[in-house]
């Protein structure tokens, strides 16, 4: 029974002290000396053997179930510090939104294919038969008339920010949307995508119809290319996902879609830092006073350096994969290398 | 849905996790749901006030009036942040515990068994609206999750996670635990016994043990119904005549002396499993 008590307090030992490491933080076992880590993993190791043998030889559940808890404790401190996925991963940094954008271009394609076509075809729908336009439109675009200078600046200064947050999170959202709908085969997305692009597509009809174009172009061209872009890429996202549903290949549907969703992920979040910055366009440009030229350069400009960015950028990682790299003597990667 | 789910470890260990419910699960949407509203609440409250504030020294002519605006966009912007980000911010800081969850002692962990980080986070909460359709009955997240064996949602899936039940202490068994797994390595393990009727295994034994280890924690009553139901299965193999024992009067008393025989029977009978008979030092286990 010495034994016994001596065995138990093994475990507890190893249990208390992996679970103080756990608490202090990423860097904990680095802080470890040699010596103190050979015996944590001596332990460990001591532990799994015990577990493996509880379950073979049939041991009591309860006493399976603690060392697997224990076991559990042990495998998050010594696997969980050095995350294998980041360092065997080139990293591309600020490029990566591009790489992924073009790694998928089949989904963008196919995205702006049904928001655009939504829109054309409603801008032309309204062309010939006027009436429709009471039905797309919402009320407040009836009567709306950009050339009036009253509702162009009828946002005052004071009011902007909250407009241009309120605008943003607004535009986020139905990007998250995109995204996340995406899981219903792509469904929900092509829903989202033909009530937006009808939307637009009908309110530009319906301007064209009265005369009110060119006002409105200039109201919405400021912001517009980039917010519009921003909404294409969201679809596309969410197509990446529906991809992994309707055509997963060799694997099951949930592994495809596991392998794919980090490359969704990316290109969601590069979606929200582009309405960000569309989002404060036009809360602030968009209703200023500034002339119609400047506002197709604002467009141009912005267009441009989009085109720039998605076709230039990501080619190479920023940071290549840490594997790579030489270890030092101590068989251990320079901390530094592991931060993102 | 199954019940567990075992994970592999780079040194071929099998960690076995119990996997979370829907019950648990909803009770902790619930919570976070309320705590959600809450935190809504309190920081729209705060904004009033300040505004207030503000509004009371613009009149008073201490500062100027035009920080207002800037104040309701930043709530507008706060309470968008929440909406979205409180199920990443906590599950992605709080190794993949939320306050509901850990309430309801459930975590999100990763397929390799690793806590989750950020994005594992943002993937499994960001694309929720999926899991909610239509909104907001979670019908069709449910449904995944009942068809799934491991009862993910599609969130999950995206994200390769599982929830898992968090209980644990360090409990009062430890003690026989341990004690089984010193005879284990001294080359006492358990084995099956067979005897010339049959075989009883190692996890019949092993029950038997436990039962007698605790039987003085039972009532008398329960007692004697436990240990029938043990005892009698094993009365051909023991060539013992079920029915005059059934009818005995100290039948418990000699069930337990037939359950201490077999005991007795498999100690003598154990094989050697250790290749030393002394416990080795833990470093020369592998």
């Amino acid at each position: 029974m010495q034994d016994a008590a001596e065995k138990l307090e093994q475990w507890t030992r190893f249990y208390r002290h992996a679970q103080t490491l756990l608490r202090s933080g990423r860097r904990a076992l680095r802080r470890l000396s040699g010596t103190e880590l050979a015996h944590l993993i001596d332990e460990y190791q001591a532990l799994t053997a015990d577990l493996a043998r509880a379950r073979s030889l049939g041991a009591a559940r309860e006493t399976v179930d603690q060392l697997n808890r224990i076991a559990v404790v042990g495998h998050n401190l010594l696997y969980g510090q050095i995350r294998l996925r980041d360092s065997t991963a080139p990293s591309y940094g600020a490029g990566n939104f591009a790489r992924l954008v073009r790694k998928h271009v089949w989904a963008v394609a196919l995205s702006a294919t049904v928001f655009f076509g939504a829109a054309l075809a409603s801008f032309v729908a309204v062309q010939f038969y006027p009436s429709l336009g009471y039905d797309l439109l919402a009320d407040e675009f009836i009567d709306f008339d950009p050339a009036n200078r009253d509702n162009l600046h009828s946002i005052p200064s004071l009011a902007r920010p909250v407009v241009s947050s309120l605008i943003i999170s607004n535009n986020i959202q139905v990007t998250l949307l995109a995204f996340g709908l995406g899981l219903t085969a792509g469904i929900g997305t092509t829903v989202l995508l033909l009530f937006n692009g009808i939307h637009l597509g009908s309110v530009a009809g319906w301007m064209m119809l009265h005369g009110k174009d060119r006002a409105l172009w200039g109201w919405i061209m400021p912001h517009g290319g980039t917010e519009l872009l921003a909404i294409c890429l969201a679809g596309a996202a969410g197509y990446v996902l529906a991809g992994a549903i309707v055509a997963p290949g060799q694997v099951r549907r949930s592994t495809a879609l596991k392998n794919i969703g980090g490359d969704a992920l990316g290109i969601e979040l590069g979606c929200m830092v582009m309405l960000v910055i569309a989002g404060l366009i036009e809360g602030f440009v968009s209703p200023s006073g500034i002339d119609y030229p400047s506002r197709i350069a604002v467009l141009a400009a912005s267009l441009g350096l989009w085109a720039l960015y998605f076709l230039g950028a990501g080619h190479k990682p920023a940071r290549a994969a840490a594997l790579d790299q030489p270890a030092n003597s101590e068989g251990f990667r320079n901390p530094d290398q592991h931060s993102r | 849905m199954e019940e567990r789910v075992h994970i592999a470890t780079p040194d071929h260990v099998s960690l076995e996790f119990e996997l979370a419910g829907p019950g648990s699960r909803f009770s902790a949407y619930v919570i976070d749901f309320v705590f959600n509203v809450l935190l809504i609440i309190a920081i729209v409250l705060t904004a009033y006030l300040t505004g207030a504030l503000v509004t009371l020294r613009s009149l008073a002519g201490i500062s100027a009036g035009a920080s207002a605006p800037w104040l309701w966009a930043l709530v507008v912007l706060i309470i968008f942040l929440i909406n979205w980000g409180y199920y990443v911010f906590f599950e992605g800081v709080g190794k993949g515990s939320t306050p509901g969850k850990k309430r309801m002692g459930i975590r999100v962990i990763r397929q390799d068994g690793l806590p989750i980080g950020l994005r594992e986070a943002a993937l499994r909460n960001l694309v929720r609206a999926a899991d909610m359709l239509p909104p907001p009955s979670y019908i069709l997240g449910g449904l995944v999750m009942h068809f799934d064996p491991q009862g993910r949602r599609l969130g999950d899936m995206v994200a390769g996670t599982y929830v898992v039940v968090e209980k644990f202490d360090l409990a009062a068994q430890g003690a026989s635990g341990a004690a089984w797994a010193r005879r284990v390595e001294q080359g006492r393990s358990r084995q099956a016994l067979t005897l010339p009727r049959g075989a009883i295994s190692a996890q019949q034994l092993g029950l038997i043990e436990q039962f007698l280890a605790r039987s003085h924690e039972l009532s008398k009553e329960r007692r004697r119904q436990l240990i029938w139901q043990i005892t009698e299965p094993l009365l051909p193999l023991l060539e013992e005549d079920r029915d005059s024992l059934a009818r005995s009067v100290e039948r418990t008393e000699r069930c337990e002396r037939l359950l201490l025989q077999i005991l007795d029977l498999a100690q003598q009978k154990t094989v050697s499993v250790a290749i030393t008979p002394k416990a080795p030092p833990p470093s020369a286990l592998f």
